[in-house]
């Protein structure tokens, strides 16, 4: 505008309006530029479709909505991916030559698409595009808009020069009608429908249809060029009776009832408790046929199913079959969204007294001082159980536990076998410390399964963890919900806090500190473990020091000749753990001044009068050397000739992860200032500055350049120097770095007091980080428990499915389990998982499970794994594993296969049975009207001596004809015609395609 | 101020003791270099903002003791770490030699399977060179890390070494973009979350 302004000479030629164009015209135009967008203008230069490419081929689509006035429709462009062919040297294809949709018609290398467009399948076309009315839009049913929508595509595709056939959905969406066109210099296809509701008599077979297809083309030739013929018959086979779906549900009240009940605990359910096959569908084609070789009229028909040349199967699948597995995971699922507390679901009562006990501290503190709260002698776990279970029982009645006395006992035996009456506590423990006794063959079966905690964060799976979830996991889906959860954890923590208060080791964890890799409530157990390790370190320790003088005055606890074999092995696993407490974050700031004290190490005491009148010589060394460990190599101490000795240490503090993440948190926030940098390393200085009292203890007389030569021996710099006597002497000195005046090395050192490790201030304080883990246990909601046991189960889940599909060997499932876990770890190693997207794991669990369930079914009823060997055996074996992973599956040999004599006999064992229902249930009516509508070919045909035929009616017919004609005009191009006829029980279709020339007619 | 900052990166310094790790840290996040740089204790941190093509990154440093006493400590500091950088001293071989351990190490304690890894190779203003760029680089290759030499000293590739990590681990689909999303929800927890800046939970894998 602005430059029409300032140049009123440019002159406007022309003016084209559009201001007044109608609706339609819009529409049209629109169209039109769709088409131009998806650059379907034009030819396309392919080659034709290979043999079988529609199935092994990638179909894509592409939508864009167009509206006419306020009518919404969408418009799709189908199309075969195929690769570009680069025109290697062909010339152009000549200007007139057919497009590629009228090619398509004719074209026998891909009829009866297993999986494609309904449209793919009627007119065989690879590249099409689809006008349907949009989504909540009514379908386009009277007669003058159906036309008014063709004649746009017409229009359209002849303004654009578009060869891609266009076709509109007509009438209601479930009849798939559709009606289009297809251009072409000089040429043009109409596609045309009809779809009725039951077959016409005289249109129910060959001949007739035939017939139509010649008087729709209307050919004046004479005799017109044979018809090409190809045909399917497809018959369905539902009744699987006599190969009744194996699987039953276990029943689980029963093993229960039983003595091996407990061990039923450690696995999880799996199965479909349905057919998940629901159907077989036999297509028997016969591809390449010419009208006169075969009879088909309504008198004879020489279609014989068993003489089909082709046969192809199908399986239909149960949609989402109920499976074990599956259904076990979803509702532990679900536990993790509920809100319940403990409290909430179990009352008041009964947890009123184990809150108290639980959350106050202070209290537990005061009843461990106690003298009484000091380990009882050799008391068998059984009697642990027992005890707690009895305290439990004072304040709830029986009757109101969610969990029968039975299932309680059987889980806490699995969970704990160490509790079992007929095995010593002594062997039991001392298994208990090497985590488990089965635990190395686990590791060893398949180190790859085995690691698999580690990506999914879960806990190994011979673990009490895991053991745990899948407890939990059975007594939710079996045992009560979740109230049963609420009690089993109740109980678990219960046992807990009593192996804490009596020093038994938990079984059934792996020793050291905490497992990061594993989940926090795996960690939070190892961490008891180690407190209560220490615990009896310090308590034997305590015990062994002053049993000596004990003895002689007082037998006390070993009166009884119990203690006597015990102590004396719990010593010697002291012996190994002396040092055992570390550092602590929390104890840096305690200013409680406690010791701690462990037995003196006897060696050590041996040994130390023999050193001391050694070097009892040397004014270095008046003090005793305290807490050695071993000599470090052959280094000697820089100021005399003792060898360096390496000092027991406190041992590092065993952290958890969210103690770790706090620990940092604290860490960092001290800032990066020189101050916070300062403060920072002070805070951490604590182990150095312990390690240097261990140190100074060990080696009386020792400088700060011996430290540093076994702590960092880079910061001990030694230099080969020539002396005033010329020869050459190794000199060493600290580094420039460790002789900064007040740097805090030096500081340290020179605070440290020679102390050993025994004797130093305890820097992990076992007594109260085992608190703060039962504490944490308590208050565990079973929707927390759920979400701690998750990756667990998930982990369980998919060692079950390995392990099943181990037994099936299905290359989909195992490449999809693949999947799950890699998918899985990404999703649990984030410290905040995504609920809805681990669900949508669990779901993957259920599809593979329900894949499983099909293999299954499927080798059952093919007899498959019933000790037949030989080649038809694996055959066999190659066409059940392929009808699950392909949608249709060909029959080596049709009806006189292996394959197909097995599936013939199944439909022969079915119809038998049906007719033998049929006549108990005189179901006359029914049978009758069955004939009427699809049994055409029965009626007429009796097959089998019996009378009852082996197959039933076909539940479909398929009958494509085509052929290339001149039309309209005898002169006229000759042009693919193509007619396909669908004939079921409830429906009658014939779709055409009918060319003809538009130049010449 | 925080509002224009893509993301908060969470780097952990490893390697023997003595190979300049801190001095790395200082000379990128002060620009100075101080010879007497007192030995590590436990752990130190800093934080530095950078800007990468065009995005602010703020970074959490972790640097660590070498001395073997200390690593008992350091594996929590692996914890949702997205950057590693392993430092050896080019004029010492057996610092060179130990990397073996260092990166087992990192294997086991890393919570993330992309955690980017590079490894410098410091002090190259030495004279007394023990070791090649090429055996540098051959290491690097084998483990798949970005390699660079340099030198806190000088200032040769330090800031290099720390862009050229944070550009690879910005182009690390899924190593941080979690993190952005979580950002964007926790409102309320941006004052917890800045002081905390990467401590171990970051970890988003």
């Amino acid at each position: 505008m602005m430059a029409a302004d300032s140049d009123p000479e440019s002159e406007v030629f022309e003016i084209t309006d559009f201001t007044t164009a109608s609706e339609w015209e819009r529409f049209i135009s629109r169209v039109e530029e769709v088409l131009n967008d998806w650059k379907l203008i034009g030819r396309a230069v392919a080659k034709p479709p290979e043999k079988g490419e529609y199935t092994t081929g990638t179909w894509e689509e592409k939508t864009k909505e167009i509206n006419f006035a306020d009518f919404k429709f969408s418009i799709t462009h189908h199309y075969l991916k195929q690769e570009t062919v680069e025109s290697e040297g062909k010339e152009e294809p000549e200007e007139d030559a057919l497009p590629l949709a009228m090619q398509d018609l004719l074209c026998m290398n891909n009829d009866f698409p297993p999986r494609a467009h309904c449209l793919v399948r009627w007119y065989g076309v690879h590249e099409f595009v689809v006008i349907s009315p949009g989504t909540n839009c009514e379908a386009i049913i009277s007669e003058s808009k159906c036309n008014l929508l063709l004649s746009s595509v017409s229009i359209s595709l002849a303004n654009t020069g578009c060869q891609v056939p266009v076709f509109v959905q007509i009438q209601q969406k479930w009849r798939r009608m559709y009606a289009g066109e297809c251009q072409g210099p000089g040429v043009r296809t109409d596609f045309e429908m009809v779809h009725l509701r039951k077959v016409p008599s005289q249109y129910n077979h060959l001949s007739g249809l035939l017939d139509v297809f010649k008087s729709k083309i209307g050919c004046p030739l004479t005799p017109l060029p044979p018809v090409n013929v190809a045909i399917r018959f497809t018959y369905v086979l539902q009744d699987w009776q006599q190969y009744s779906w194996p699987q039953q549900p276990p029943d689980f009240d029963a093993l229960l009832a039983g003595e091996v009940g407990g061990v039923e605990f450690g696995k999880l359910p799996f199965g479909a408790c349905e057919d998940p096959i629901s159907e077989l569908h036999l297509a028997t084609t016969w591809p390449h046929l010419t009208e006169g070789i075969v009879v088909d009229n309504d008198v004879y028909s020489d279609l014989d199913p068993l003489q089909a040349p082709q046969w192809s199967v199908r399986v239909r699948k149960a949609d989402n079959p109920q499976c074990l597995l599956g259904d076990f995971l979803m509702e532990f699922f679900k536990l993790c969204g509920r809100k319940e507390s403990t409290e909430d679901i179990l009352g008041r009562n009964s947890v009123e007294e184990d809150g108290k006990e639980n959350s106050d501290i202070t209290h537990a503190l005061s009843k461990l001082t106690e003298p009484a709260a000091v380990p009882i002698p050799k008391l068998s776990v059984t009697n642990m159980v027992h005890s707690a279970r009895k305290r439990i029982r004072r304040h709830r009645r029986v009757d109101e536990s969610p969990l029968s006395n039975d299932v309680l006992n059987s889980i806490l035996l699995y969970l704990f076998p160490d509790a079992a009456v007929d095995k010593p506590s002594d062997n039991n423990e001392s298994k208990a410390q090497q985590s488990n006794p089965d635990g190395k063959t686990e590791q060893e079966k398949d180190p790859e399964d085995y690691n698999l905690y580690n990506q999914l964060k879960s806990a190994p799976s011979d673990s009490l963890t895991y053991r745990l979830a899948l407890c939990i996991c059975m007594v939710n889906f079996y045992h009560g919900g979740m109230r049963a959860v609420a009690h089993l954890w109740q109980e678990f923590v219960l046992e807990m806090r009593y192996r804490w208060e009596n020093n038994y080791l938990i079984y059934g964890l792996a020793g050291g500190p905490p497992d990061l890799r594993c989940c926090l409530l795996h960690q939070k157990l190892q961490m008891l473990n180690c407190c209560i390790e220490r615990k009896r370190a310090r308590d034997d320790g305590r015990k062994s020091a002053t049993a000596e003088g004990v003895r002689e005055r007082k037998v006390s606890g070993c009166e009884n000749g119990r203690l006597g074999p015990e102590s004396a092995g719990s010593t010697a696993t002291a012996g190994g753990m002396e040092v055992s407490p570390g550092k602590s974050w929390d104890s840096w700031s305690d200013s409680e001044d406690e010791f701690f004290e462990c037995l003196s190490d006897t060696d050590e005491l041996k040994e130390a009068p023999a050193e001391g009148e050694r070097s009892g010589a040397k004014e270095a060394s008046k003090a005793k050397p305290e807490g050695r460990l071993q000599p470090h190599g052959k280094l000697t101490l820089l100021n005399s000739d003792q060898p360096l000795y390496i000092p027991v240490t406190q041992e590092p503090a065993p952290m958890t992860e969210d103690l770790l993440e706090e620990q940092s948190e604290v860490l960092a926030k001290l800032g990066t200032s020189a101050e916070g940098a300062h403060l920072r390393a002070r805070m951490q200085s604590a182990c150095l500055l312990s390690d240097m009292e261990s140190f100074k203890a060990a080696n009386p007389g020792c400088s700060l350049e011996d430290f540093v030569r076994w702590y960092s021996p880079r910061d001990y710099v030694e230099e080969e120097v020539t002396d005033e006597s010329g020869q050459t002497v190794v000199r060493g000195d600290l580094s420039a770095r460790m002789k900064i005046p007040g740097n805090m090395w030096v500081e340290a050192w020179e605070t440290a007091k020679a102390t050993p490790a025994r004797r130093q201030r305890r820097l992990f304080d076992d007594t109260k980080e085992a608190e703060k883990v039962l504490h944490y246990l308590a208050v565990q909601k079973p929707a927390d428990l759920t979400r701690h046991l998750l990756p667990c189960i998930i982990h369980a889940a998919i060692l079950k499915e390995k392990e099943e599909e181990a037994a099936e060997d299905i290359p989909s499932v195992r490449k999809a389990i693949q999947q799950i876990s890699s998918l899985a770890s990404k999703l649990l190693r984030h410290p905040n998982p995504d609920y809805k997207k681990l669900e949508e794991i669990i779901n993957q669990i259920m599809v593979v499970e329900a894949v499983i369930a099909r293999a299954r079914s499927l080798k059952a009823k093919f007899g498959i794994g019933k000790g037949e060997r030989g080649e038809d055996a694996e055959d066999l074996e190659r066409f059940v594993s392929s009808l699950l992973e392909e949608p249709e599956v060909a029959v080596i040999g049709a009806g006189r296969g292996p394959a197909g004599s097995i599936i013939h006999k199944l439909f022969v064992s079915a119809q038998r049975l049906a007719d033998s229902t049929d006549e108990a249930a005189l179901l006359a009516p029914l049978e009758e009207e069955a004939g009427r509508g699809g049994g055409g070919t029965e009626d007429r045909k009796p097959a089998g001596g019996g009378g009852v035929p082996d197959f039933p009616p076909p539940a479909g017919r398929e009958i494509l004809l085509r052929t290339c004609v001149p039309r309209p005009a005898p002169y006229s191009k000759a042009l693919p015609q193509r007619l396909f006829c669908v004939l079921m029980r409830e429906e009658f279709r014939l779709a055409g395609a009918f060319s003809s020339d538009t130049s010449f007619f | 101020m925080d509002d224009d900052v893509l993301t908060t990166l969470k780097i952990l310094i490893i390697g023997e003791s003595g190979v300049g790790k801190s001095s790395l840290l200082l000379r990128f996040t002060d620009d100075t270099f101080d010879p007497e740089l007192g030995a590590t204790i436990g752990v130190d941190f800093k934080v530095k903002t950078i800007s990468v093509d065009g995005n602010k990154t703020k970074l959490a440093i972790w640097d660590t003791a070498g001395q073997e006493r200390f690593r008992t400590l350091t594996p929590s500091y692996y914890r949702g770490a997205q950057g590693v950088i392993l430092v050896y001293d080019v004029s010492r071989r057996e610092t060179f030699t130990k990397l073996d351990n260092w990166l087992s190490e990192l294997e086991t304690y890393c919570t993330r399977n992309e955690v980017v890894k590079m490894l410098v190779g410091n002090k190259i203003d030495k004279e007394d060179r023990e070791l090649d760029r090429s055996e540098g680089l051959k290491f690097a290759r084998k483990h798949s890390m970005l390699f660079i030499e340099a030198s806190a000293k000088t200032c040769d590739g330090v800031q290099c070494a720390f862009e050229e990590l944070v550009e690879k681990i910005l182009q690390t689909p899924g190593l941080w973009q979690s993190e952005n999303q979580s950002r964007g929800v926790h409102l309320s927890d941006q004052q917890k979350q800045g002081a905390g800046a990467c401590g171990g939970y970051c970890s988003l894998t």
